[in-house]
């Protein structure tokens, strides 16, 4: 029998392709990590520090204890919401750097709504879905704004949404600082604590959002992978020109990732407010000086294509800040040097992944 | 010699693009490098420019042993090329295109100085064009004369010319040979490469034939005929070929339908980003038919063809498919009307560069209810299942649908997007330069594939910048000249020269 050229073809195509597909990822991550925490063991020698312990702190603390693991959830499960808020637009190409705060206008609205609703007693069955359909309304308003600035007016979405994220803080303060919601004996601005009927527990210590949590982590797959939405988001960011000339609805697509982006940060600050810190505080978007939506970028921007890498890639960022945080608590090592680490993670991953692939 | 190249070896991939090739020019001849699409002729040259790299072999110019890494190299030995595409800044005048990266030498230095040199070149060569203004407002065979100059003013003593009639029409291409000859008067050496045999035959002292990869022969003026240059680009293709190098298809008697399917009304097209508008234009187009609309680019015909797949943007007037106004449609219930579309850039226009074969086989299609499930999720199944019918009917050249498009070769891709204009059922098709750098046997494929169409009772708007490609194979031609309407010339009627004069409006 002869073999046609398409038999031919594929029969290379087994095994073989599928490891030489796998090796230039592995190459980037593993120059990337590599060359990062060598820098890292070097600055924190020259800085007199112990480099094993250094190294063994920042990576084991999440596993050494539940409650190493319990605070990595804790950081994760905020990260991943903001990650996707930026990782959904970015598949079309264009770029929701609020993220930041459209988590924190969600948390906002969220804590004002079951502050004005605590003489109503509602049951916590209607008041938090009402709590939580509020964050994600408020998220994806203030996305909204930036998608329909794109599309009426062509403004660079990066722009705006740097310009709302202020907007975001400024309200934060306002609403933490006002009076009625003000907390008076709090030494930092913040509201007052929201009534029990609002607020989210927890199970064994890991808080119940993490079920939401993974809810979204389906949900997203789901959308990218198989639905109509998710296959125009695709086709803009493949090529905007000829999904156009197709009939893809620019503007449209732009607007729903936007808002489905800006609603997953809304629910991400919801949550937060609901289940961890139980009122409004400034700063609740941040975690060690980092806010969760830069955090969310660069979660993004190490995972490539994949909304399936992203919990990965999220739940790896909440493991190396929980070892930052115990670095500085226990020996010291300022929590910049692995700040410094992560920059420079991402950098060599991109710059490594762009090197490789111009060489093909 | 002015260039010897020894045994150039170049691989893309998998593909040898020039194996062990030996190539040398002589000084001050027009040196014609023919050859179909994909034969290597273009790389050969832009290894020559600097642009690529070869992977073997040995450059010699004027005797010496060269190494050119990148076209600074080439500029400095005195090499100029002149692609196909304009590199030209649009927004910048002749003269700020000329001496656009010649000005770092000094700290400063005037315009006006810098134009007077231009001025005494272009005398000197016998070349003249507008220098004050912006490119952008400039035909193609304008813009061509400043590239060339541009390429002189760096101190150029052999030209390349790629491709360089893609764009003009027979009355430029005239011009732009006696604008050549001159440069021979000056001693300059001209390397014009080209697909068209004609072309070579009206202007080469001597030509070089590739064909996949090697070359094939090399002809003086004097022996050059035209079945000498056809046997050595075909060889071994059983397909018949017409004066012009195309591939023959015969265009069979056919009852054309009754009523138009495709009735284009007094239109109008706002102006897209560059060019002109469409301007009260109106045709029928009948089933059985093929309709070549000719027009230089830049003319409305992108504006039009626009207009029809997108006809919220119809000014004025009205398009009708098989009787009913299209006009408030959106483009994807125009395509449920059975209109179908390939663009003028295969790639740019035509795929999801980053998808893979099913995605894009899947696009403009991804509304339809055979391949949704609820309105709301991909039926996937039934995307790949006509993903590998495309495949298998088309004969594309992959392992699978799951492929990345950009991987495949130009004939393939555009197979593609032949291929999926014929999903669902059409009776419209409008296809703008399908056979554009496709090699002899793709360009059969299609048309073939119009004929076949035609021949069913649909019909097809072909446009086209190739006349001797629409000539063969249109019913009738219909001429777009500055978004106006300049006449349809019946089958018997066609005569190269008036559509030529009608094309630029003479």
């Amino acid at each position: 029998m002869a073999i046609t050229p398409k038999a031919a073809v594929s029969a290379r195509s087994g095994g073989a392709r599928t490891l030489s597909r796998a090796l230039p990822g592995i190459k980037v991550y593993g120059i990337a990590l590599s060359v990062s925490f060598g820098v890292i063991a070097v600055i924190s020698a020259a800085l007199g520090y112990s480099v094993p312990e250094v190294l063994r702190t920042l990576v084991f603390s999440s596993f050494r204890s539940f409650a190493g693991l319990k605070s990595t959830i804790k950081i994760c499960i905020p990260l991943l919401f903001t990650t996707y808020a930026f990782f959904i637009p970015a598949k079309m190409r264009f770029y929701n750097v609020g993220a930041w705060g459209q988590m924190l206008i969600g948390g906002a609205m969220a804590a004002v709504v079951a502050l004005l609703l605590a003489d109503w007693n509602l049951p916590p069955v209607v008041l938090i879905p009402l709590l939580l359909l509020t964050a994600i309304l408020a998220g994806a308003a203030l996305a909204w704004v930036a998608a329909y600035l794109k599309a009426q007016y062509d403004i660079n979405p990066i722009v705006s949404t740097i310009m709302l994220n202020f907007v975001a803080i400024q309200s934060v303060s306002l609403i933490c600082t006002a009076r009625g919601f003000m907390d008076p004996t709090g030494g930092h601005p913040q509201t007052k604590l929201l009534p029990s009927n609002a607020t989210l527990g927890f199970v064994a210590g890991i808080p119940y959002s993490i079920l939401l949590a993974a809810l979204t982590i389906l949900l997203v797959s789901v959308l990218i992978n198989r639905t109509r939405l998710g296959y125009e988001i695709n086709a803009i960011g493949y090529n905007p020109v000829a999904a156009q000339s197709y009939g893809i609805d620019f503007r449209k697509t732009l607007m729903l990732s936007f808002c489905i982006g800006g609603a997953l940060a809304g629910l991400g600050g919801g949550l937060e407010i609901l289940n961890i810190h139980n009122r409004l505080l400034v700063g609740f978007g941040d975690i060690s000086g980092l806010e969760f939506g830069a955090l969310g970028i660069l979660a993004t921007l190490v995972v490539g294509e994949n909304p399936m890498a992203v919990p990965v890639s999220c739940f790896l960022w909440s493991v190396l800040l929980v070892g930052a945080d115990r670095l500085q608590r226990t020996m010291q090592v300022p929590v910049e040097l692995v700040f410094l680490l992560q920059a420079m993670i991402v950098l060599l991953i991109v710059i490594t992944r762009a090197k490789l692939s111009a060489k093909r | 010699m002015l260039v010897e190249m020894k045994s150039i070896r170049k691989v893309f991939g998998e593909v040898v693009a020039l194996n062990d090739v030996d190539f040398s020019i002589e000084k001050g001849r027009i040196h014609g490098v023919l050859g179909e699409n994909g034969a290597g002729k273009t790389t050969l040259m832009n290894i020559l420019y600097g642009y690529y790299q070869m992977d073997r072999g040995e450059i010699k110019f004027d005797g010496r042993s060269v190494k050119i890494h990148s076209p600074q190299d080439a500029i400095r030995l005195g090499i100029g090329m002149v692609h196909q595409l304009s590199t030209l800044v649009p927004e910048f005048t002749a003269v700020e295109n000329i001496i656009l990266g010649t000005e770092g030498r000094r700290l400063s230095f005037s315009i006006g100085g810098e134009r007077a040199g231009i001025l005494k070149l272009c005398e000197e060569v016998g070349l003249s064009f507008p220098l004050q203004v912006k490119v952008r407002e400039l035909p193609a065979g304008i813009k061509q004369k400043i590239e060339i100059i541009r390429a002189l003013y760096r101190g150029a003593r052999l030209i390349i010319l790629d491709e360089p009639t893609t764009f003009l029409v027979e009355s430029e291409f005239e011009q732009l040979l006696k604008s050549v000859k001159k440069l021979i008067d000056q001693g300059i050496t001209v390397i014009f490469i080209t697909h068209k045999i004609r072309e070579v035959l009206k202007s080469c002292d001597i030509v070089t034939v590739l064909r996949k990869g090697k070359i094939e022969g090399q002809i003086d003026r004097s022996e050059m005929d035209r079945e000498k240059l056809v046997k050595m680009m075909f060889i071994e293709k059983d397909i018949k070929i017409t004066e012009s190098a195309l591939p023959r298809v015969q265009l069979p008697d056919c009852p054309r339908s009754a009523s138009p399917v495709l009735s284009v009304q007094n239109l109008s097209v706002e102006a897209g980003e560059k060019g002109v508008g469409v301007y009260k234009v109106s045709f029928d187009l009948y089933g059985g038919e093929i309709l070549g609309l000719a027009s230089v680019s830049g003319n409305g015909v992108k504006e039009l063809v626009r207009a029809l797949i997108h006809p919220s943007l119809v000014k004025e007037g009205d398009i009708r498919v098989k009787g009913e106004s299209i006009r408030g449609l959106s483009t994807l219930e125009v395509f449920a009307r059975g209109v179908s579309f390939t663009p003028e850039e295969r790639v740019q226009e035509g795929i999801l560069i980053e998808g893979t074969i099913k995605e894009n086989v899947l696009l403009g299609h991804h509304g339809e209810q055979r391949f949704l499930r609820h309105n709301l999720f991909i039926n996937w199944e039934e995307a790949g299942k006509a993903a590998r019918k495309t495949i298998d009917e088309y004969g594309v050249y992959t392992p699978g649908e799951d492929f990345l498009i950009k991987r495949l070769s130009g004939g393939n891709i555009q197979k593609v997007i032949i291929g999926r204009a014929f999903v669902s059922p059409i009776c419209l098709l409008v296809t703008h330069n399908p056979t554009v750098g496709l090699d002899i046997s793709s360009v059969e494929f299609i048309f073939r594939k119009l004929v076949e169409i035609r021949g069913h009772g649909d019909a097809v708007l072909w446009v086209n910048e190739d006349l001797d490609e629409l000539m063969m194979l249109s019913d009738r031609i219909a001429v777009l000249h500055r978004g106006e309407l300049k006449g349809i010339f019946q089958r018997d009627q066609f005569d190269k020269y008036q559509i030529g004069l009608a094309m630029i409006g003479a």
